[in-house]
């Protein structure tokens, strides 16, 4: 085929501007899509890797929770089941409680201490770097190696904190016993987890303008009402998101609980995670993911206080 | 000047080659995440050598197979790690000699056995299961109900007519009849639990001989409790492995889990309760050392080792232990097996096997590596390192089972023990009743929680059968 001659100019016809789309226009339309196609492509690896990663292993737990599958078999739907097993086993009644009480508690600790130590290293004390490296060190420690060792300062016998125990003339305590196993447990989870707080909270007290507290120093304001009207506003977005992630961590923790007392004495520490790992034992993922789905509500729940906090932040 | 339809097509061109690569870059983007995201690539078809059938080594009882030719890719096994790092080392090189020797590159893990089946069941899932491995045949019952083992009868007969023909004990550990039609595991070790207990401080209170009853180490154990220098019973009562001897402590009274026919829970009896009374009477007497109902799998052997248990079962590691650290104890040290309860005598083996899931690559090359393993010379030097009672007859006469105290003991299980779970059906939802350690935990109910034995008794029956109504 012969390609037909270039029309003349003057051959063209005359046409309204209205009918006639000009070149630039053309451009500007093709370069929005190019860049917004380009927007596209730019997010799509990490939205597919989330989706991949984290939203089909979600929905597939979800799934399986509702099957009577084991490993290597399909299994069946059995639509409540597995759910309605979890509410009659004593573990899972007690775990439900026993999560509640060591996230209540250690949270609490890790707050109150993790606020009161980021506003002493904020200020001006001696040695003041070396106090606030010291006291990353237990978050720095691989958490296995943490709770070895909170478990052999426990032990009954040959237990360090029973060696002072005795040494002292107050003769063996038994630190995993049923009263103070989850008292123990609570103190390891805290010490490993603090620093956590203090940092962020510490990074968070720098922000805060010192122009404020001047201003309120010319205005007569106490130490109280320094920290309750310029400092804890000022940090308040970080303490929520703090919070929030330390929560849902705390919850899911598992080594710090199996490493201490698998558990027990007699589900003394048994939580979520330590149960759902139990269930993984007898090769049924169904009901195993049962447990963790059971969480769902509560990290819903957290999640969704958590936004709208910081939404109102 | 164009004319509208040029400009028209100019711009649709345009368009179009906007879009194109847009969608290109899109494409790319997805490629590179899919590649980024992507398992590991899909197994390797079976290789010529796996093919061709390996000589059995019924003409050299203790030689390898003759090697099959040459295989592209890795093989990887998982073995259990024991407490002997000389045996796991012992294990590693054989199995990299032997991959040598076929010209393929092997990949040895060593896993914590008491971790088997949390891997196992993450691989499973992750179609990531190694070429072989080793496990419990509590185990190889799960999975091969569930159709994930290769059927290993031909390299069961031909392994035991290379070598003598395998023990009783070892044949009733993967009968067909009990485990599903097939022989899903190649044993290579009987465990079983020795009673580890004090002769020097016990002899010094006039008992020079092993007891033969629980109710006589009971009072043994009494006679030298000394809190909190020494405690009579270092037995554990927690949620691991060790606290399931409870259950055969149980069963010597005449208890019995379920009835006959493994479907119906028959917990809640007279001997129970007797039972209960007896081991929660000596822990109320303060024999127990404090902390036993959180021990991990290595509490009881701590206690022996630090010389606070005067009495622990325990099926070698101990032994092992003292033998390079302690001699003093060590010669201090009597080994016996389980003594008998009221009704009747225990003494289960716990056998270990080698198997080869459905999806191994190399399946007739994991055969040939199983065949290989039960090389009479590597496992003499073998058992005497590591602490397993022999499975095969060809073992039996091994030096190790006439000189060590403990091998002997275990030698001893080999031949008299009773199969696992017996009296009670091993069936999966017994396996599963273990695993939630039901019994520990009972008698925690009692001497943590202070429940009563009654009590007690009825919520374990109950949870006990939640767990065999669903394999109903």
């Amino acid at each position: 085929m012969h390609p037909l001659p270039a029309p003349q100019a003057s051959q063209l016809p005359m046409a309204s501007p209205a009918v006639l789309p000009t070149p630039i226009r053309a451009s500007r339309i093709s370069l929005s899509r190019r860049t917004s196609l380009l927007g596209y492509a730019l997010v799509a690896p990490v939205v597919i890797c989330l989706l991949i990663l984290v939203v089909y292993p979600f929905l597939f737990g979800v799934a399986i929770s509702f099957t009577n599958r084991e490993i290597g078999s399909e299994g069946e739907f059995v639509g409540l089941a597995n759910f309605i097993y979890l509410s009659k086993l004593p573990s899972f009644q007690k775990s439900i409680v026993n999560t509640v009480v060591l996230v209540g508690v250690v949270q609490t600790m890790k707050l109150v201490f993790g606020l009161g130590i980021a506003l002493l290293l904020n200020q001006a004390i001696r040695a003041r770097q070396f106090w606030r490296g010291l006291i990353l060190l237990p978050w720095a420690m691989p958490a296995f190696v943490a709770y070895l060792t909170w478990k052999l300062l426990y032990l009954p016998q040959g237990g360090a904190f029973n060696v002072i125990s005795v040494g002292l003339g107050f003769g063996n305590v038994d630190f995993l016993s049923r009263e103070l196993a989850m008292p123990s447990v609570i103190l390891a989870t805290f010490w490993r987890g603090f620093p956590f707080w203090v940092i962020s909270f510490l990074a968070a007290l720098q922000s805060v303008p010192q122009e404020q507290y001047e201003a309120a120093a010319i205005d007569g304001a106490s130490a109280w009402q320094r920290f309750w009207h310029i400092t804890l506003p000022g940090i308040l977005p970080v303490v929520l998101v703090v919070v929030l992630l330390s929560t849902i961590w705390t919850t899911n923790s598992f080594e710090n609980i199996w490493l201490i007392t698998q558990g027990g004495p007699s589900d003394a520490t048994m939580t979520f995670p330590v149960l759902a790992y139990y269930g993984l034992q007898t090769l049924r993922i169904g009901e195993a993911a049962a447990v963790s789905v059971a969480m769902l509500p509560v990290f819903v729940t957290m999640a969704f206080i958590g936004v709208k906090l910081l939404e109102k932040e | 000047m164009h004319s509208p339809n040029q400009h028209q097509r100019e711009s649709r061109e345009r368009s179009s080659a906007s879009r194109r690569n847009a969608w290109l870059a899109l494409s790319a983007a997805f490629a590179l995440t899919v590649a980024a995201c992507a398992a590991p690539p899909a197994p390797a078809a079976q290789p010529p050598a796996a093919a061709q059938p390996t000589q059995p080594a019924a003409a050299e009882p203790t030689q390898p197979p003759a090697a099959p030719p040459p295989a592209a890719g890795k093989f990887t096994y998982w073995g259990g790690l024991i407490f002997s790092d000389v045996a796991n080392q012992m294990l590693v090189d054989k199995i990299t000699e032997w991959g040598k020797a076929r010209g393929i590159e092997v990949d040895v893990v060593m896993i914590n056995q008491n971790e088997t089946q949390q891997k196992v069941s993450a691989a499973v899932e992750a179609g990531t299961m190694p070429d072989a491995l080793d496990m419990s045949t509590g185990l190889m019952q799960l999975l091969a109900k569930n159709g994930q083992l290769e059927p290993l009868d031909d390299v069961f007969k031909q392994i035991g007519d290379a070598h003598g023909g395998w023990l009783d004990s070892a044949v009733k550990s993967v009968d067909p009849a009990t485990y599903g039609g097939s022989i899903w595991g190649v044993p290579f070790g009987l465990s079983g639990n020795l009673i580890n207990r004090r002769h020097d401080l016990l002899s010094e209170k006039g008992f020079t001989e092993a007891p033969k009853t629980w109710e006589e180490l009971g009072r043994m154990a009494e006679a030298v409790n000394d809190p909190p220098k020494v405690y009579g019973m270092g037995f554990a009562l927690s949620n691991v492995g060790d606290g399931n001897l409870t259950v055969t402590m149980l069963q010597t009274w005449g208890g019995r889990i379920a009835d006959d026919a493994g479907k119906t829970c028959t917990i809640d009896s007279l001997e129970t309760r007797a039972f209960m009374e007896w081991i929660t009477g000596l822990y109320r007497k303060g024999l127990f050392p404090p902390g036993v109902t959180t021990w991990d799998g290595a509490g009881d052997n701590q206690a022996y080792q630090a010389g606070q248990a005067a009495f622990i079962a325990n099926p070698g590691s101990v032994y092992l232990n003292l033998r390079s650290n302690d001699p003093e104890l060590l010669e201090g040290t009597r080994f016996s097996g389980l003594p008998a309860g009221p009704k009747m005598q225990l003494q289960p083996y716990n056998p270990n096997v080698r198997a080869i899931p459905v999806t191994s690559r190399y399946k007739d090359l994991a055969k040939d590596l199983l065949m290989y393993l039960a090389d009479d010379e590597f496992m003499k030097e073998y058992y005497a390192n590591a602490i397993y009672g022999p499975v095969l007859n060809s073992q039996v006469d091994f030096p190790v089972f006439k000189e060590s105290p403990i091998h002997i003991g275990l030698l001893d299980v080999a031949k008299n023990g009773t199969p696992p779970a017996f009296p009670d059906v091993d069936n999966p939802a017994y396996a599963e009743f273990n695993s939630n350690f039901l019994i520990p935990k009972m008698i925690q109910r009692v001497v943590v929680d202070n429940v009563s034995i009654d009590d007690a008794v009825k919520e374990t029956q109950a949870a006990c059968q939640a767990i065999y109504d669903k394999y109903k």
